[in-house]
C-alpha cells in the first residue's frame, strides 16, 4: 500500500460526453510489473492515456512517486520518469532507428550514459542493432515494437506503461517480447504497467492484475490466482470446459468471483 | 358476496364465452384473424406476430406433438426465455390435451431433472443451445422423456440426436399430420375439460425440493374474468414481457391475458435492455415485482443526483404537488381545484419527464405483486400520475386473491378479496382463501396438498390482519416470523420492505430469531453504490473493495439508522454486515425473481451472522 508507485483514485475520463472510464482504482507498487486486462473498448488504453497525461480525466487523481500528476502535460510526465509506449508503436518512420532511440533520450544531457544505455538496449535487441542505420519505417512489426520499448528505455524511466505491446506480433515474438519486459523489470528496477488483450502471457509475467470491464474495475487479485479463476479461464484464457455434446458456443454469465 | 358465490358454483366460469384455455384460443384467433397478437425485436426490428399466425404456429405445435405420440395429460415442459415459441408451445400442447410446465431458465441441470422426473415430462422444448446441454446432461437419468425439441438451432449446425429435433421441423411435421388428418383439430381442443389440469407451476421453494403446483382451466379461466380490474383494456394496448414465464404472475400476464383483453405482448430482448424496451413500447399496461420498481425509482434518484440545481428543484417542487395529489387519492378526497391547476403544471414542467424517462408515460394500469413493497415507493409512483396498485396472491390460487381497489386506496394493505374469493384468518393469524381459483394440489402430492387445502380453503402460510372494511394486510411468511431471545415477536419483512425503500439498498434479510438483538444482512445496489464512492472520491475496485470501504458502510449504517427510527426499541437493528459478492440470478440465494431466499442466506452465512452475535 505504503510503497505505490503510481496510484490512481476514482478516475473518470469522457470522450466528448461518453464516460469511459467510469471510476477506476488501482496501484502499482515500487519495483512491480501490474497488468490490466479487459476486452476491446473496455477502457484499457483510455487508462493509460490519462495517466501519461495525453488525455484529461474528468474527476479523479493520479500520484505518480507521492506526487499529483493528473492533468499534467505529457512531456512534463515524460520528464518525471513515466514513459507510454503506446498501442500501434508510433516510432518515427522516416528517421533511422538510431535516431529513433536517440529521440527517447532528449530529456537527458549525459551523453555517456546515453551511449551506454544504447548498448544495454542493443543488448536486449540485437536485431535493432543490425538495423541501425534503416528507417524505422521499413521495420517489421515486431522490431517496431522492439523499437518502441527500447526508445521509451533509453529516458531511463522509473516506470513504463505498455499498451499491447503483443498486438499483431507471431507468438514467438510475443514471447521474446514479454522475456524482454521481464529481464527490464528484473536488471533494472523499471515498474511496469502493462495493459493486454494477451492473458495469457500478461498474466504470467506480472504480480498483480486488474480485469477492466466497461470503464469499471470488476476483479483484482495476484496473477497466480486469477490464472486460476472460472471466468479468467473462460473469457480471457478461451479455456471452456466441454458440454455432454463435446462443442460449446454459449458463454456462461461473468460474475467475476 | 352470497349471490356471487352461487353464480360462481352455478357453472364454470367463462370468458368470451369460452370455458376451457384451448377454446378461448380458438375462438380468439378466429375473431382478431390480423390483429397483432405478438411483436419480438429481430435483428433490431420489432416483427409483429399476428393472431392467425400465433394460432396456426400453435396447431402445428399441437399436431406435431400428437404426430409424436402425445396423450391426453401428458407433460411437456419448456425451458426457454420468454418469446414467441414459448407461447406457441404452450398453447399448442394445451390445445391437444396436454400440460404445459415452464422451467426457471436459471435453473441448474440437476434442478431441470428433479422437475422432469417429478412431473413425469414426455415433450421437452429447449429454448437455444445452452437450455438443450442442461437436459442432454442429465437426460440419461430421465427414463420418461421421449423427445426434445429446439426453439433456436443457432450453434447446432452438424449436431444431429435420435432424441433431439428442431422447432421448425416440429412445425413441419406438424403440418404434414394436419394435411393427412382433416378435421381432426377440433376434437383435439375439446378435450380438455374445465376441471382439468392445464398447467404444471413449480413453486422455488425456500425449504425442501421444489413442488407442482396443478392449475385447471377453471382456475385460469376464473381470474381472467377479472381482468378489468386494473383498466378496461382498450384497441392497441401494448404489454412487455419480461419476467420469468416460469412464474405464475408472468404466466398470466404474458399468455393468459391477452386471450382476454388482445393487448399486444411485446418481448423484450434481455433483461439488460427492459429499460429500453420499455421506452420503444410503451405499455398500456404493466405488471413488474418490486424489485422491477425499486430499480426505476433507483433509476431516477439516481439521475436526479446528476441533474442540474434547477433541474432538482423543479423536481423536488413538482414531487411535492404530487404527492398532494397521491393523498388526496388515498384519503378520498377530490383535490382542490387550485391542487388540480398547480398539478398539471407540475406534470408538464417535470412529472411527464420522469415518466417518459422510464417510458411509463401511456400507463394506465400499473400493478405490483409477488413480494412485499414499501407503501412509500408506491406513492411516489402515484405522485407521478401512475395508477398502480398492489395486488397479493400466490402460484397455489392461480396468482391473484386480493386487489387494491381503484376508488378507495389504504396503503400498506394489499387491498381487498377480489369477486367471488373468501379471506378469513385462522386462530394464528393465517390468510385462507376460498375460491375457484384455488389450485387442484400438488402434482403427486397428496400429503402436502391436504396439509395446504383443508375443506376448500388454501392455507397460504402467510399471517396477516384483515379491517372492518376488507382490506388484508400481509404481515409475513408464518415460517419466518421471528421470536428473539427476549420472546418479542417481529416481522422481518416489514423492516425489509423499509430498508429496500433505499436506492442504496438492493435486498435485506433482518436475523434474530433466538438472538439477543436484531440484525440483518445487506445486499447493496451496486450502480448506486459504485455512484456513491465515485461522488464522494472513495476508491474502490471490485465488488467487494467497494462493500468494504468505510464509507460505504457508513452509507448503509445510515440507511439502517432511518428505518429504526419508525421501528419499536426491540425491533431496531444492532448490527449489520454487507454481501461481498455479486449476487445473480444463477445463485442459490436468489429467487428468479431476485430477492434473498431467508432460509439458504440464513444457513450459507451463518459463520458471518455468527459474528454479529460474538459478546464483546
Amino acid at each position: 500500500m505504503s510503497d505505490a508507485l503510481l496510484q490512481v483514485s476514482n478516475l473518470e475520463t469522457y470522450y466528448g460526453p461518453i464516460m469511459a472510464i467510469r471510476g477506476v482504482s488501482f496501484e502499482v507498487p515500487r519495483g512491480a510489473i501490474v497488468t490490466i486486462l479487459g476486452a476491446n473498448g473496455a477502457g484499457k488504453t483510455t487508462v493509460l492515456k490519462t495517466v501519461s497525461g495525453v488525455m484529461d480525466p474528468q474527476k479523479g487523481t493520479v500520484t505518480f512517486d507521492g506526487r499529483e500528476i493528473q492533468g499534467l502535460d505529457p512531456d512534463r510526465v515524460a520528464r518525471l520518469g513515466l514513459r507510454h509506449v503506446p498501442e500501434g508503436r508510433e516510432i518515427f518512420p522516416l528517421l533511422t532507428v538510431a535516431e529513433n532511440l536517440r529521440m527517447g533520450a532528449f530529456t537527458r544531457k549525459d551523453a555517456d550514459g546515453v551511449t551506454r544505455d544504447l548498448d544495454m538496449v542493443y543488448g536486449y535487441f540485437p536485431v535493432l542493432k543490425a538495423r541501425a542505420q534503416q528507417r524505422a519505417g521499413s521495420l517489421s512489426g515486431g522490431e517496431q515494437q522492439m523499437l518502441a520499448i527500447s526508445r521509451a528505455l533509453m529516458a531511463r524511466p522509473t516506470m513504463m506503461l505498455l499498451d499491447e505491446p503483443s498486438l499483431g506480433l507471431a507468438p514467438r515474438l510475443v514471447r521474446d517480447i514479454f522475456e524482454i519486459i521481464a529481464r527490464i523489470n528484473r536488471e533494472h528496477g523499471v515498474t511496469v504497467l502493462l495493459v493486454e488483450q494477451n492473458a495469457n502471457m500478461a498474466l504470467h509475467i506480472a504480480d498483480y492484475g486488474y480485469v477492466l470491464e466497461v470503464g469499471r474495475i470488476v476483479m483484482e487479485d495476484t496473477c497466480a490466482r486469477l490464472l486460476e479463476k472460472d471466468d479468467i479461464k473462460e473469457f480471457y484464457l478461451g479455456m471452456k470446459e466441454q458440454s455432454v455434446r463435446g462443442t460449446r458456443r454459449w458463454k456462461r454469465k461473468k460474475t467475476w468471483r | 358476496m352470497e349471490a356471487e358465490e352461487d353464480v360462481a358454483l352455478s357453472g364454470p366460469p367463462t370468458v368470451h364465452g369460452q370455458d376451457t384455455l384451448p377454446r378461448l384460443f380458438r375462438h380468439v384467433v378466429s375473431q382478431r384473424g390480423d390483429a397483432v397478437a405478438m411483436r419480438e425485436k429481430d435483428l433490431g426490428v420489432w416483427r409483429a406476430v399476428t393472431w392467425r399466425d400465433y394460432g396456426e404456429r400453435a396447431r402445428r405445435v399441437g399436431f406435431g406433438l400428437v404426430a409424436l405420440g402425445l396423450r391426453p395429460r401428458d407433460v411437456v415442459s419448456i425451458l426457454a426465455e420468454n418469446g414467441p415459441e414459448w407461447l406457441y408451445a404452450d398453447l399448442g400442447t394445451m390445445s391437444v390435451g396436454g400440460v404445459t410446465n415452464g422451467i426457471y431458465t436459471t435453473d441448474a441441470p440437476r434442478q431441470v431433472e428433479y422437475i422432469v422426473n417429478d412431473s413425469g415430462t414426455r415433450f421437452f422444448f429447449a429454448g437455444d443451445e445452452e437450455q438443450l446441454d442442461k437436459i442432454l446432461e442429465v437426460r440419461a437419468r430421465c427414463p420418461g422423456l421421449v423427445k426434445i425439441v429446439v426453439f433456436d438451432v443457432e450453434g447446432l449446425h452438424g449436431f444431429t440426436d435420435p432424441q433431439v429435433m428442431s422447432f421448425d421441423d416440429l412445425l413441419d411435421l406438424g403440418a404434414r399430420y394436419e394435411h393427412e388428418h382433416p378435421g381432426a383439430w377440433d376434437p383435439l381442443v375439446e378435450i380438455a375439460r374445465p376441471d382439468d389440469l392445464a398447467i404444471l407451476v413449480y413453486t422455488s421453494g425456500t425449504t425442501g425440493p421444489p413442488k407442482g403446483a396443478m392449475l385447471s382451466h377453471r382456475n385460469i379461466i376464473f381470474q381472467l374474468g377479472f381482468t378489468d380490474y386494473l383498466t378496461p383494456p382498450r384497441e392497441g394496448d401494448q404489454q412487455l414481457s419480461f419476467l420469468p414465464l416460469s412464474h405464475v404472475a408472468e404466466r398470466t400476464f404474458t399468455v393468459f391475458y391477452p386471450l382476454s383483453t388482445g393487448s399486444t405482448v411485446n418481448f423484450a430482448e434481455s433483461i439488460d435492455t427492459v429499460p429500453d424496451n420499455i421506452r420503444e413500447v410503451a405499455p398500456a399496461v404493466f405488471f413488474a415485482v418490486p424489485r422491477i420498481w425499486e430499480k426505476f425509482y433507483s433509476g431516477v434518484a439516481l439521475r436526479m443526483r446528476e441533474a442540474t440545481r434547477a433541474g432538482r428543484l423543479a423536481y423536488g417542487w413538482a414531487l411535492g404537488v404530487g404527492m398532494r395529489m397521491a393523498e388526496c387519492r388515498i384519503q378520498g378526497r377530490r383535490p382542490p381545484v387550485a391542487l388540480r391547476v398547480l398539478y398539471r403544471l407540475a406534470d408538464l414542467v417535470a412529472l411527464d419527464n420522469v415518466k417518459r424517462s422510464m417510458g411509463l408515460h401511456r400507463v394506465r394500469g400499473a400493478a405490483t405483486g409477488a413480494a412485499p413493497i414499501a407503501p412509500e415507493l408506491i406513492k411516489w409512483y402515484m405522485a407521478l400520475g401512475i395508477d398502480m396498485r398492489e395486488v397479493y396472491g400466490q402460484t397455489e390460487n392461480c396468482g391473484l386473491a386480493t386487489a387494491m381497489p381503484a376508488d378507495r386506496i389504504k396503503l400498506g394493505t394489499v387491498g381487498v378479496a377480489r369477486p367471488g374469493t373468501q379471506i378469513r384468518l385462522s386462530p394464528q393469524g393465517e390468510i385462507l382463501l376460498k375460491g375457484p381459483h384455488v389450485f387442484l394440489g400438488y402434482y403427486k402430492n397428496p400429503e402436502r396438498t391436504a396439509q395446504t387445502v383443508i375443506d376448500g380453503w388454501l392455507h397460504t402460510g402467510d399471517v396477516g390482519r384483515m379491517d372492518a372494511e376488507g382490506f388484508v394486510t400481509i404481515t409475513d411468511r408464518m415460517k419466518d416470523i421471528i421470536i428473539t431471545a427476549g420472546g418479542k415477536n417481529v416481522t422481518p419483512s416489514e423492516i425489509e420492505n423499509q430498508l429496500k425503500f433505499s436506492p442504496f439498498i438492493s435486498d435485506a434479510v433482518v436475523i434474530g430469531d433466538q438472538r439477543k438483538y436484531l440484525s440483518c444482512l445487506v445486499m447493496i445496489d451496486h450502480e448506486t453504490v459504485a455512484q456513491f464512492a465515485q461522488e464522494k472520491n472513495v476508491p474502490f475496485t471490485n465488488f467487494a473493495s467497494l462493500c468494504r470501504a468505510k464509507e460505504v458502510q457508513d452509507l448503509i449504517w445510515g440507511e439502517i439508522e432511518r428505518v429504526n427510527k419508525q421501528l419499536a426499541r426491540v425491533e431496531t437493528i444492532k448490527k449489520f454486515r454487507l454481501i461481498e459478492q455479486l449476487l445473480t440470478a444463477e445463485d442459490e440465494e436468489l429467487t428468479p425473481t431476485m430477492k434473498l431466499k431467508r432460509t439458504f442466506v440464513n444457513r450459507k452465512y451463518k459463520d458471518v451472522i455468527d459474528g454479529m452475535y460474538v459478546e464483546m
